[in-house]
């Protein structure tokens, strides 16, 4: 990974990745009809994805949103652009993205305990793992000697677990993240690998 | 065409591709590869690395609140390096000598560091002056627009003059635009003030978010609180054009500035249509097209010229 992919990836963990559960509540709410939230999220994810730089980003909430709203309309009228007055719902867009949601905005310690949070709501196995991984620094290889099992068993719980880790921060955190637990939307899949 | 993945699917699969790269059991190819087919999977793909980078900071975890890893990022580099470069230059070249002039060429976008640790985007067809003295850091925007990362110097206000119209700022983030009669001032970062030499009126604060005109004769009017559209307005710094309810005219006018090609729109009452959209500068023909097609109306491409005409009278 490049030196600025690796500085981009950090920004959307720590500066986006917080507000998505806003956001796709927003998208339900303001474009029921765009079809699917999921789609639109990662097609956001994949424009954020090619800034070269993320410094100017001033209020990278409103930049999400933003983005995230561009698309939407893309996707609504598939058309690249579209007359406005066809658009009536934009109008009920504008609506607070520009309110702060300082509790989210994760610094420091904030963020520390959300990682803590979000590990240790982790299915058992699972949790070993990450605490393994993601803690105490073990590569896969180690963790697997150390268990007892093959790479691709920890390969495979790390999937799992980076899944429901990606599912809580979607469906934004309770205090238990509960989330975690009950199957998420993006599990109304049809088949499994 | 198959049938179109599911967003689930693609996520899993995204989950799986940063699980085997933590692994080291990745042939990079074969991930370009996946990648390529779907812009849905680019995205799932960096979301997944980002939520997977968000979880080392667990490290900190082990020794609980280990001191944090020193960050000197880019502009912590280049401020340090700029201040002593400074400096050491300071003695023995007078403030004249350290004037540097930056042009960009109509449709040019140029990101400079500046020799005291800020940073300047400099847009299309535009000429810029800097001089750092001792005590004032003097940007001088003859034409065009230029937007400013300051580095924090409180002994050194940071001043973008244009015309007589001034911009203060001591550490913050913002843009300037010449236009007939005046400047247009986004703030991005803190706090500037803004006013003109020529209008005898005390300086006006404009704070993150708001955008504000300054006027050669009468000064700063009030800011106008505006986040979402200096985002947008400011989209040219990657070299986009977005657009959110403008007129065709205007956009047109938008992207004449970047390109020899020009737009031409034959027909007033098309000028007026209202488009949304994301653009590349540079690609005036595509955005020509795109609107004409959403308008009925017909792109004749002469020379340096993209004509759009109405084929029939606009209905309404």
């Amino acid at each position: 990974m490049s030196e600025g992919r690796a500085r981009v990836v950090a920004w959307i963990g720590r500066e986006i990745l917080p507000h998505e559960a806003d956001l796709r509540a927003w998208l339900r709410r303001a474009f029921a009809t765009a079809g699917d939230v999921d789609d639109i999220v990662q097609e956001t994810y994949c424009r954020l994805a090619g800034l070269s730089h993320v410094d100017h980003i001033g209020e990278p909430r409103a930049y999400l949103f933003q983005a995230a709203r561009s698309v939407a309309l893309e996707q609504l009228r598939r058309a690249r652009v579209v007359r406005i007055d066809t658009v009536t719902e934009i109008d009920a867009l504008n609506v607070e993205l520009d309110e702060p949601s300082p509790e989210r905005i994760a610094g420091g310690r904030r963020e520390l305990e959300r990682v803590a949070r979000l590990i240790a709501a982790l299915p058992d196995r699972c949790r070993r793992i990450f605490e393994m991984r993601k803690i105490e620094g073990l590569p896969q290889r180690e963790i697997a000697r150390r268990m007892g099992v093959t790479e691709n068993v920890v390969e495979n719980e790390s999937v799992r677990g980076l899944r429901a880790i990606l599912a809580a921060l979607a469906e934004g955190e309770t205090e238990e993240v509960t989330a975690v637990r009950r199957p998420s939307t993006h599990d109304r899949t049809r088949k499994r690998r | 065409m198959t049938e179109r993945e599911s967003a689930a699917d693609i996520e899993a699969a995204a989950a799986r591709w940063v699980v085997r790269a933590d692994r080291g059991d990745l042939d990079p190819a074969e991930l370009e590869a996946w990648l390529a087919a779907d812009t849905r999977r680019q995205g799932a793909f960096v979301r997944a690395q980002a939520a997977w980078g968000l979880l080392d900071r667990g490290r900190a975890l082990e020794v609980e609140e280990a001191p944090r890893r020193l960050h000197v990022g880019r502009r912590g580099l280049l401020a340090g390096f700029g201040a002593a470069a400074a400096a050491c230059v300071a003695v023995v070249v007078t403030p004249r000598l350290l004037a540097a002039r930056y042009g960009t060429a109509v449709g040019e976008i140029r990101r400079v560091p500046l020799a005291d640790g800020s940073l300047a985007a400099i847009n299309t067809d535009t000429a810029l002056e800097v001089a750092m003295k001792p005590r004032k850091r003097e940007v001088r925007l003859d034409r065009g627009e230029a937007w400013f990362q300051v580095a924090k110097d409180a002994e050194r206000p940071f001043v973008v003059e244009s015309g007589p119209v001034r911009v203060r700022a001591v550490g913050t983030a913002f843009s300037v635009r010449r236009r007939d009669g005046g400047c247009e001032v986004l703030v991005t970062e803190g706090v500037v003030e803004v006013w003109s030499e020529g209008a005898g009126e005390g300086p006006r604060r404009v704070t993150a978010g708001e955008r504000v005109f300054a006027s050669d004769s009468a000064g700063a009017a009030r800011p106008i609180p505006a986040s979402l559209e200096i985002t947008r307005e400011l989209a040219w710094r990657e070299g986009q054009i977005v657009l959110d309810g403008e007129a065709f005219g205007a956009a047109a006018e938008e992207f004449n500035r970047y390109n020899a090609r020009k737009i031409v729109i034959a027909d007033p009452a098309l000028a007026e249509q209202k488009l949304v959209g994301w653009f590349r500068t540079n690609e005036p023909e595509s955005f020509a097209r795109a609107a004409a097609a959403s308008f009925g109306a017909r792109v004749t491409v002469r020379g340096d010229a993209i004509l759009v005409q109405s084929v029939a009278p606009l209905a309404e």
